[in-house]
């Protein structure tokens, strides 16, 4: 099981070298801008963030510094009021002057002031612009600005919001208002006594400049709120105060100037805190964490559509690099390759240095190798031919001296006529024997080998049996191995009929049969035994009673020789019924091309470069 | 060779194509989703009793992120220009409606016609038994009652032969309906008799106060009722009766602060600007459609307590 894993593991380490090179080049280059990618974008959060919270330190500060100016101007307000109007001034004698004055200080400001007032220590109204009809019984002496003032007579006060409760201007209407009060000393008639100087602003200022900085849709936000906690601005008083939502003021007015860091209600958040001179009230920008990430959103998206497309890019030019690398590699593989399957003889030669000093090794190395076959080859034929040649060389010298002894004991018993007739035969034997050298000789040229052949032993035989020759034409013109019906119309004659009175037949016959020449020698003599016809074309050592001695192995080893085992001789014999020798050759035509192919081994050559091929 | 080619082209489209859905996010962020958009329809909406309310819906509309409107409107309107008015509100592709229905049979059709287009939240509206529609607003019998004791309040339980003047401006309205069933009920068992009753609106109501004859007090069921009434008490125009009501406007308070009236009770119509909104954004955010109804508390004012902190609020909320 483990093992199995293994080789698995093996063979999937087995990839191709461009793989290899894109797997790598594109891990690492994908790598390397996943960490930049990422340390980038951290980096960049962390600016914004650094950005976010500075922006907010400087809005709050301008925002402070306006409120500041606002109340610093309502303190101018009031200390004109005082030491310009009231304090210049009897009540009782000038209230005309005191009046004025008041009226310039209102009418100069009016923008952001509702009301200036003047009430004596026991709450009774003194003066106030604009003029309004007073409230019934308002009773300042318990309102919380009135009770500030009395309480800390040395300060000047500002109160929280709250409904501006004194005047009756017919309008139908509320103000919210913030109060400053401070303790006046009056003087009427020439007596002094203490007075409230009550300088009520117009809360929709305040309002409105918070309500300018409170514009920002991430969740951020600012508010107002006393030293106390008290909210005075907050964009969201109502619902504060509904119990809709709450914030941390409380903790925040506890704060001193800086940046903070709270959770609220499961909500992480920096808040900063900055103190407005003088009143202690807190102006606090809340930043949630998510605000931090809220134009982030399409930045991350940025960097990710960013390092996809470098992504894109990288994956491209990795594999044009590792194309352009590998190629010649690659090239050289499959010429190899190609070679090996012996389509493409030629190894390629290309790319850097070292891959053509490859290309030319395994060139040098496959043409050693080629070298080497063609001699193992030219051997192996040489071998062949000097095998045939020695078998052809058996097929003589035995049926030369039989037949000369013949002629001779013709020409001593004066039968002249027939000893020429058999020298004329002889010489067409020995014509078509010698064939100039050549092993391979036509199917026609090898019956005319084998008519001659008979015609001399039925002259030495007296006629003792009849010879039949029956040749279809067009086997007539296909190859065949030289001598190779003789020894088998010798072995006819020795073995079958030469014993018969004058009833010997021989039967040769030639046919073309599935790409196929079948030659035939048959005759109706005495037969063999099946056992014996078994040996006769695998036992070449057995003891030949008669003939020449050359055997029918000899005649079926010339024919597998040259054209292969597929070839070669069959027998099919009956005791006292005949005997039937067949020859199966291929039907080659006979040219000089085909010839001279044979000769060399062309025949078994090509059969062997087939088996070749079907091999992987 | 080939699988190397393929697996290139597979990787480069898997790319493009998150490359691509990259950019279609990023474009769909730049531009935002689109706010939901959801029309409220009051009548007389420039009118100060409704400034607590629409006050409620600007803040509400803020915090959910809702595109809001107030259609603008005028005097009392009847079944057909409310109906024409929904119509051009849903063919220019509201989401939902906040509406003040119209009394009677015809009006509670067009609230069911509407319902069945676009979600719909009802306000200044009051249902007898099970709420045929999400309704949201105060507990109108509840508040009544609460007059009605108050009123008790004020003479240690004890009304025995004073006389009653009921004003309204549309005795019609179930909701006025509510108020008026729970203030009797509140002052049953007491010798008091409704002397008369009033449903005038606006100008009118005041003229016809003047002709009715003396009670003791006059009790308002609405708003513009009570400034009627007011204004004709400060006026010395009510043969100096006492004024007892329900209304949600600075306007009234003034009578209140003024000792044109001695008692107010107050819903609260910020929170029912705020609630219904938030319900009508809850219901449109997890499209269910579902919407249920939300009763908003009442507070009485009196001239003593007029500015306290809570109450200060109050003010604030109408005065905005």
């Amino acid at each position: 099981m483990i093992g199995k894993y293994f080789t698995h593991l093996r063979e999937r380490k087995a990839r191709g070298i461009q793989t290899t090179l894109v797997t790598a080049f594109s891990v690492i280059s994908i790598s390397i801008m996943l960490i930049l990618g990422v340390v980038l974008y951290v980096r960049f959060s962390a600016l914004s963030r650094e950005e976010i919270i500075q922006s907010t330190q400087k809005m709050m500060e301008q925002t402070g510094e306006s409120l500041e100016d606002y109340l610093i101007s309502m303190r101018q307000i009031s200390d004109a009021a005082y030491y310009n109007v009231i304090k210049e001034n009897d009540l009782s004698a000038q209230s005309q002057e005191i009046q004025e004055g008041l009226n310039l200080l209102y009418e100069a400001n009016r923008d952001s002031l509702r009301s200036i007032a003047v009430y004596n220590d026991s709450g009774s109204l003194m003066l106030a612009e604009p003029v309004a009809a007073q409230k019934e019984d308002p009773d300042v002496t318990r309102q919380d600005w009135f009770l500030q003032a009395m309480e800390e007579m040395e300060n000047m006060h500002f109160s929280t919001p709250h409904i501006q409760n004194l005047f009756d201007d017919n309008t139908y209407r509320y103000y919210w208002v913030i109060s400053l009060s401070r303790v006046v000393e009056l003087t009427s008639g020439g007596n002094s006594r203490l007075g409230v100087l009550l300088v009520d602003m117009d809360y929709s200022s305040i309002s409105r400049m918070l309500n300018q900085i409170n514009t920002m849709n991430n969740g951020q936000y600012y508010y107002l709120c006393d030293s106390e906690g008290e909210i005075i601005y907050h964009r969201q008083q109502i619902q504060i105060s509904d119990g809709i939502r709450s914030e941390s003021s409380k903790t925040a007015a506890a704060c001193k100037d800086g940046v903070y860091d709270e959770v609220f209600e499961g909500q992480r958040r920096k808040v900063l805190v900055n103190t407005i001179s003088y009143t202690g009230w807190k102006l606090v920008g809340v930043i949630p964490y998510t605000a931090f990430t809220h134009g982030m959103i399409n930045i991350r998206f940025f960097i990710i559509l960013l390092m996809l497309l470098m992504g894109m890019m990288l994956v491209f030019i990795n594999r044009v690099v590792s194309v352009r690398i590998s190629r010649p590699i690659l090239k050289l593989n499959h010429s190899v390759m190609e070679y090996e399957a012996g389509k493409k003889p030629e190894i390629y030669i290309g790319g850097s240095r070292e891959i053509r000093y490859l290309g030319y090794s395994i060139r040098s190395s496959y043409e050693q190798i080629q070298e080497l076959m063609r001699r193992i080859l030219w051997e192996q034929n040489e071998r062949r031919k000097s095998e045939l040649d020695a078998l052809q060389s058996q097929i003589n010298p035995h049926f030369l001296y039989n037949t000369l002894d013949s002629i001779t004991w013709m020409i001593e018993g004066g039968r002249n006529d027939e000893a020429s007739y058999m020298i004329t035969q002889l010489a067409r034997f020995f014509r078509i024997s010698l064939s100039g050298g050549r092993t391979i000789i036509s199917v026609r040229d090898e019956v005319q080998h084998a008519r001659s052949y008979m015609n001399i032993q039925k002259i030495r035989y007296k006629d003792t049996f009849s010879v039949a020759f029956d040749v279809a034409p067009e086997a007539e013109s296909c190859c065949v191995v030289k001598l190779i019906l003789q020894p088998l119309l010798e072995n006819a004659i020795n073995y079958g009929v030469s014993a018969m009175d004058d009833c010997g037949e021989i039967r040769v016959t030639g046919r073309l049969e599935e790409g196929n020449v079948i030659l035939t020698v048959e005759d109706n003599g005495i037969g063999i035994p099946p056992e014996e016809a078994e040996l006769l074309l695998t036992d070449d050592r057995r003891v030949h009673k008669k003939g020449s001695g050359v055997g029918l192995v000899n005649v079926n080893n010339r024919i597998q020789v040259l054209f292969g085992k597929a070839y070669g001789l069959s027998i099919e014999s009956e005791p006292d019924e005949g005997t039937k020798i067949v020859i199966r050759i291929p039907a080659v035509p006979f040219t000089e091309e085909n010839r001279e192919r044979l000769e060399k081994g062309g025949f078994s050559g090509a059969v062997q470069t087939e088996k070749q091929e079907i091999q992987p | 060779m080939k699988n190397s080619k393929k697996i290139f082209i597979l990787t480069e489209g898997i790319l493009a194509i998150l490359a691509a859905a990259t950019a279609l996010a990023m474009l769909g962020e730049s531009n935002g989703s689109r706010q939901k958009r959801v029309s409220v329809i009051i009548q007389d909406s420039d009118d100060s009793q409704w400034s607590a309310f629409k006050y409620g819906l600007r803040l509400a509309a803020e915090d959910l992120g809702i595109e809001m409107f107030v259609v603008s409107t005028s005097g009392q309107m009847s079944v057909q220009e409310e109906e024409e008015l929904i119509q051009w509100e849903m063919d220019s592709g509201v989401d939902a409606m906040i509406v003040q229905p119209i009394p009677g049979e015809a009006g509670e059709q067009l609230m069911r016609n509407t319902a069945d287009s676009v979600p719909l939240m009802l306000v200044g509206w009051a249902d007898e038994g099970e709420p045929e529609f999400p309704v949201t607003g105060p507990d109108h019998y509840a508040m009544g009652k609460t007059l009605a004791q108050e009123l008790l309040e004020d003479y240690g339980g004890d009304i025995g032969g004073k006389t009653l003047g009921i004003v309204s401006e549309n005795e019609d309205a179930p909701a006025l309906a509510r108020r008026k069933q729970g203030f009797l009920d509140g002052i049953a068992g007491q010798d008091a008799s409704v002397l008369w009753t009033v449903s005038e609106y606006g100008e009118r109501a005041e003229y016809t106060l003047e002709l009715q004859p003396e009670a003791d007090f006059v009790i308002a069921l609405d708003n513009g009722s009570l400034v009627s009434a007011g204004k004709a008490s400060a006026e010395k125009n009510l043969h100096g009766a006492l004024v007892y009501g329900i209304g949600n406007s600075a306007e009234a308070i003034y009578y209140v602060d003024f000792g044109s009236a001695e008692c107010m009770v107050v819903p609260d119509e910020f929170n029912m600007g705020y609630q219904s909104l938030s319900e009508v954004a809850g219901s449109l955010a997890m499209f269910s459609g579902g919407m249920e109804s939300r009763t908003v508390s009442h507070t009485v004012i009196r001239r003593e307590n007029l500015f306290t902190e809570e109450n200060q609020e109050i003010l604030f909320t109408m005065s905005q």
